[in-house]
């Protein structure tokens, strides 16, 4: 145990036991139904599984944006499960970053303004070498004065990913990030997260359904009927491998 | 496919209760005035039913040529004789009922100052009486008095107290002896009624051997009528002779034609909150069809025909607009006893036996509240059925553009200009009052409207001026709320012109206001040479000459110069008019007319003014063709027209005169006018002396207290108090427009929220916090109201320009505090009207809204 809890340490989101249910009585739906995991850091895991395993569901609560029934999240060392709005909303700020199917970029700001969203949000004063250097590892630097509207799926997805990478988060949720893009362009951008899991120590947690997108990643977990059903790292938990 | 458009409403429910308040608040203050106006008319007419039911015929003098605030000429007591010596008559009385006196409360000041008359009334025989005692008893000598139920009480007087009566004879006390009511109400309308014996009542209004009204009982068998015929021959022309029951009617329609104007500038103010409701119904249905294109689409695709989706839409206006007007028929039903208490609060006790709910009233209500919320909706409704099937298959719609999207700009450049020239003709070529509002009105709508289309242009440049400050000031929030608010101009456009209506409103009264301020100062300043202003008290109305006379007394005094008015016709001009006596002797020393023109020179016209001759103003002169030498005829109340001479032409900046100047004793020969208007006094040396004005208002408080002095500065001070004292009212009335503006912003941004709801879902995700978000849609509010406010100022300044333009020697001037105050209160009322929405917005599960559709 002592071992464990020395790696847990090491991790950059840990989930211990996470069920969500949804609905009260005979109505209610199991999404996850006991899935613990870590996220070491500099790592880039995909998460698989099909329509409704729950895999949305984890990266929603390792992300803060939903509440676990049971369990308990640490994010970069602090315990999520229990806090208030406000400390989620800072958690968010500082140590997150997000990518997600839509692209959601704001449309009345332009490309530069949507990269340095969370730090103007924030308060923060951006690093310029910093964002130099996010712009030409998308390759926008031309099109940073123009609108979303003015930007092709797979530039907006570019910026989107430059946004999520802005404030240097801890770890970066990407949810379907290629959900909306053809092959060529979402190999583009899946090769913008794995420079920066190479090249930055980015760690990425991506959702994906596509088997190919997950390819990029170093490890894979498969999500079944709210069970963590395979996890390429081996560290699938006792529970679930009996199940 | 009404069902498709009910559910719709229903699912909407926050959308469907503020569109219908924008209808509702509107229609509630018309019902309110109909059932408030209709309610003291029905009360009005009862009591005067029931305090002339036993008269059979009433002799009033002729009332045609007096002025407000006096009594006509009386009756002289020998037609009493005569009367009583017609066969069928089997009793008559001559009465009193003077309204020029003054009643005094228990703090000295008259028990009436909001204009509600007080009556110096005679006791009457027991057939005659109208009154009724309900606590003591009538007086019975010259000593005692008896009042109105109503006024004792908020005077807080007791049987035995002691009143203050002053009419022409000085103040004088009586003993209370009874309380009184009318028609078993304690009060008629606020009116005072201070009832003491003839004689008495005779001596204080300076009446002796004369009656205001002399009533007639018919033998039995008589007929009213009949014996109204035997009175009338032996009656002087002049006096008018009525049954009772047709004086009733008489005065009842009195009533209501003085009720008149206050129920029109109600309705006006209706109307305007309706203009404005019109434009929230406009936006929100934009808005919808808008956001339910896929939806149409989706109804066409299934085999929906265009004109099924305009019913849809129609059928949703309609539901609005009948729920809407119903509650606010129903809550205006509230309002009209609002309004009574309101009257009350000011000492306007009007009566009240039981709410009034006429037909009328239900149906204007209901057809001009669903009428403005269907036409409204019109526009939306036609755009909804331009939505082509194939919609229903693509992303993100937008509305196609209509030919009439197009032609937006130039016909908006068209409307504005339409309207600013229907202004200018209703105010300076036409001359009929009626024809001239509504031209003026007309336009100032179409002005309206015409810069409402034309806002869209104008949207982002006024955006970015005031956003700038703000993006200073609060960074990405204030950039966000700038950037949303210029994202649809035409949304924004169309929900600040609702403000703006009601701003621009508010400032036009504001400068208005200050102009009417600055107007009458000037005339003080450059008129008045006296250094004192004797006035009744309440700032209109005649009062005894006796007060003047004893002011001369006063040591230190060395001219009263009386100015004195009447009501009059001058042949070949139509309606009434006034005409302004003066004293020639000692008028120009304290007052400055500039004589232009004069017999026999300028200098001396005033001074020589002959009892045959007329001084006119010059825009009166040019308007009637007027010259030195010119006739003018004027009809008199007791004796035939009085034919006069253009004896000078003067040009008045105090404008105290009119436009008619004869000499005093004229007008107290041929219009039985002794009372006076306004006196200037003179004092020694020509200057203010604090002395002799605290012995003039010593002398005035004991015994004539209905007349007040004033200083200059004082009698500025009175006229800009009185002025602001309206425009507090009008304030009022307008916030109700502004109050349905802003429930368009309410509106327009919980819409605008729905829209956004992915993108703030998105920005919460990434790290703001709720209290960011409400900043943001704040400050969003915020400068949408500004936006309207702004252009509310703009246009308010226009129409008070071209308004005042038609006024002779109207000074402009500009507020420039408050028009700075109402720009600050229009950001402020943004404040208040982004709660709600800001609330929603934070509220937004990030995850449901960065699922949401």
């Amino acid at each position: 145990m002592a071992g464990r809890r020395a790696t847990l340490c090491r991790m950059i989101v840990s989930a211990t036991d996470i069920t969500r249910r949804y609905g009260t009585g005979e109505a209610a739906v199991e999404a996850l139904r006991g899935v613990t995991v870590a996220f070491p850091p500099g790592q880039f895991t995909a998460i698989m599984g099909p329509s409704g395993s729950g895999k949305s569901t984890l990266m929603h609560i390792l992300a803060g944006l939903d509440r676990p029934t049971e369990g308990s999240v640490v994010v970069d060392g602090t315990e999520i499960v229990g806090l208030d709005d406000g400390a989620l909303t800072q958690l968010r700020r500082d140590k997150l970053g997000f990518i997600f199917q839509s692209f959601n970029l704001l449309p009345v700001l332009t490309a530069e303004e949507n990269i340095l969203l969370p730090l103007s949000i924030a308060g923060r004063t951006p690093d310029r070498a910093w964002i130099d250097r996010l712009v030409d590892t998308i390759g926008l630097r031309d099109r940073l004065r123009h609108r979303p509207a003015e930007l092709s799926g797979g530039q907006q997805q570019r910026v989107a990913v430059a946004r999520a990478l802005a404030s240097r988060p801890a770890v970066v949720f990407a949810d379907e990030p290629t959900g909306n893009l053809d092959s060529k362009t979402s190999a583009e951008v899946l090769q913008l997260l794995r420079h920066a899991v190479d090249e930055f120590g980015q760690t990425v947690v991506m959702v994906t359904h596509d088997a190919e997108s997950a390819e990029v990643a170093d490890r894979l977990l498969v999500l079944r009927d709210g069970l963590l059903a395979e996890d390429s790292a081996g560290t699938v938990s006792a529970d679930a491998a009996g199940a | 496919m009404r069902k498709v458009a009910l559910r719709g409403l229903l699912a909407r429910k926050t959308r469907l209760a503020l569109t219908a308040l924008a209808v509702a608040l509107g229609v509630m203050l018309i019902a309110g005035t109909y059932v408030f106006t209709d309610t003291i008319n029905r009360s009005f007419d009862r009591i005067f039913a029931v305090s002339l039911s036993k008269i059979d015929v009433v002799v009033t003098p002729n009332d045609d040529l007096t002025q407000d605030g006096d009594t006509p000429i009386p009756l002289d007591a020998s037609l009493l004789r005569r009367i009583l010596a017609i066969p069928g008559v089997h009793s008559a009385e001559g009465s009193i009922n003077d309204q020029s006196g003054t009643i005094l409360g228990s703090d000295g000041k008259p028990v009436s100052s909001q204009g509600a008359p007080m009556f110096v009334a005679s006791l009457n025989g027991p057939t005659f009486e109208s009154l009724t005692v309900a606590k003591g008893r009538f007086p019975q000598t010259a000593d005692e008095v008896s009042l109105d139920k109503g006024t004792a009480d908020r005077e807080h007087f007791k049987l035995g107290s002691l009143v203050s009566v002053q009419g022409v004879a000085a103040r004088k006390r009586y003993r209370l002896v009874g309380l009184t009511t009318i028609a078993g109400v304690p009060s008629l309308g606020g009116a005072a009624f201070a009832t003491m014996t003839l004689p008495e009542a005779q001596r204080v209004t300076d009446k002796a051997g004369r009656f205001d009204a002399i009533d007639v009982e018919a033998d039995p068998g008589v007929s009213a009528a009949a014996l109204r015929a035997r009175v009338r021959a032996v009656t002087p022309k002049a006096a008018v002779v009525r049954t009772g029951r047709q004086q009733a009617k008489s005065q009842s329609d009195d009533i209501e034609s003085g009720l008149s104007f206050l129920s029109t500038a109600l309705l006006a103010f209706g109307g305007i909150s309706l203009f404005v409701g019109a434009f929230i119904i406009f936006n929100t249905f934009s808005i919808t069809v808008a956001q339910r294109a896929r939806e149409f689409a989706l109804l066409r695709t299934l085999g929906a025909s265009r004109r099924q989706v305009l019913r849809s839409v129609l059928a949703e206006g309609l539901t609005i607009g009948v729920i809407g007007s119903a509650v606010g028929l129903g809550a205006g039903i509230l309002v009209a006893s609002g309004l009574r208490a309101l009257f009350k609060s000011f000492g306007i006790d009007l009566p009240s036996s039981g709410t009034v709910v006429e037909q009328r009233t239900i149906i204007v209500s209901l057809v001009v509240g669903v009428l403005v919320t269907v036409v409204a909706s019109l526009v939306p409704a036609i755009r909804a059925t331009r939505v082509p099937p194939v919609a229903a298959l693509r992303e993100g719609v937008a509305m196609p553009e209509t030919r009439s999207s197009r032609l937006a700009f130039p016909a908006a450049l068209v409307l504005s200009a339409a309207g600013v020239a229907l202004m200018v003709l209703g105010l300076f070529v036409v001359s009929g009052t009626t024809s001239a509002l509504s031209l003026t009105g007309g336009g100032a709508a179409a002005l309206f409207v015409g810069v409402a289309l034309l806002s869209p242009k104008l949207v982002a440049p006024i955006a970015s001026v005031v956003g700038a400050p703000i993006e200073r000031l609060f960074g990405l929030t204030g950039r966000l709320a700038r950037e949303n608010s210029v994202r649809q101009p035409g949304r924004t456009a169309t929900t600040a012109a609702a403000l703006m209506v009601g701003v621009a409103l508010v400032c036009f009264a504001a400068i208005f206001a200050a102009g009417a301020n600055k107007t009458i100062a000037d005339a003080v300043d450059n008129g008045l040479r006296g250094q004192i202003i004797l006035q009744n008290q309440a700032g209109f109305g005649a009062f005894t000459p006796e007060a003047g006379n004893a002011v001369a007394r006063v040591d230190g005094v060395t001219t009263v110069s009386r100015v004195r008015s009447a009501t009059t016709r001058v042949t070949g001009i139509k309606g009434k008019q006034s005409v302004t006596g003066v004293d020639p002797a000692t008028f120009e020393s304290v007052y400055k007319l500039e004589v232009r023109q004069g017999v026999p020179d300028a200098q001396s016209a005033i001074r020589r003014l002959p009892a045959s001759g007329v001084l006119v103003e010059t825009g009166y002169a040019k308007d009637h063709h007027l010259k030195l030498g010119s006739p003018v005829v004027l009809a008199t109340p007791r004796s035939g027209p009085l034919r006069l001479t253009v004896d000078g032409i003067y040009k008045d900046k105090g404008k105290l005169v009119g436009s008619l100047v004869v000499p005093n004793a004229v007008l107290a020969d041929r219009f039985g006018v002794v009372k006076d208007q306004v006196s200037f006094v003179g004092l020694r040396g020509g200057r203010e002396d604090k002395g002799i004005k605290h012995e003039i208002d010593a002398l005035l408080t004991a015994d004539y207290p209905q007349v007040k002095a004033q200083t200059a500065a004082q009698f500025k001070q009175g006229q800009r108090d009185q002025i602001n004292q309206l425009l507090g009212l009008i304030y009022a009335l307008l916030a109700l427009t502004v109050i349905v503006a802003l429930f368009g912003i309410v509106n327009t941004l919980v819409l605008s929220i729905t829209e956004r709801t992915r993108e703030l879902g998105m920005l919460r995700a990434i790290g703001t916090s709720r209290r960011q978000v409400k900043r943001m849609i704040r400050l969003e509010a915020v400068i949408t109201a500004l936006i309207g406010g702004i252009l509310g100022v703009v246009i308010g300044v226009v129409l008070s320009i071209l308004v005042t333009r038609a006024i002779n020697d109207f000074t402009l001037a500009f507020p420039v505090g408050t028009l700075v105050a109402v720009v600050i209160a229009s950001g402020l009322a943004g404040v208040l009207a982004a709660i709600l929405p800001a609330r929603r917005a934070a509220k937004l599960d990030v995850l449901q809204a960065l699922a949401y559709e």
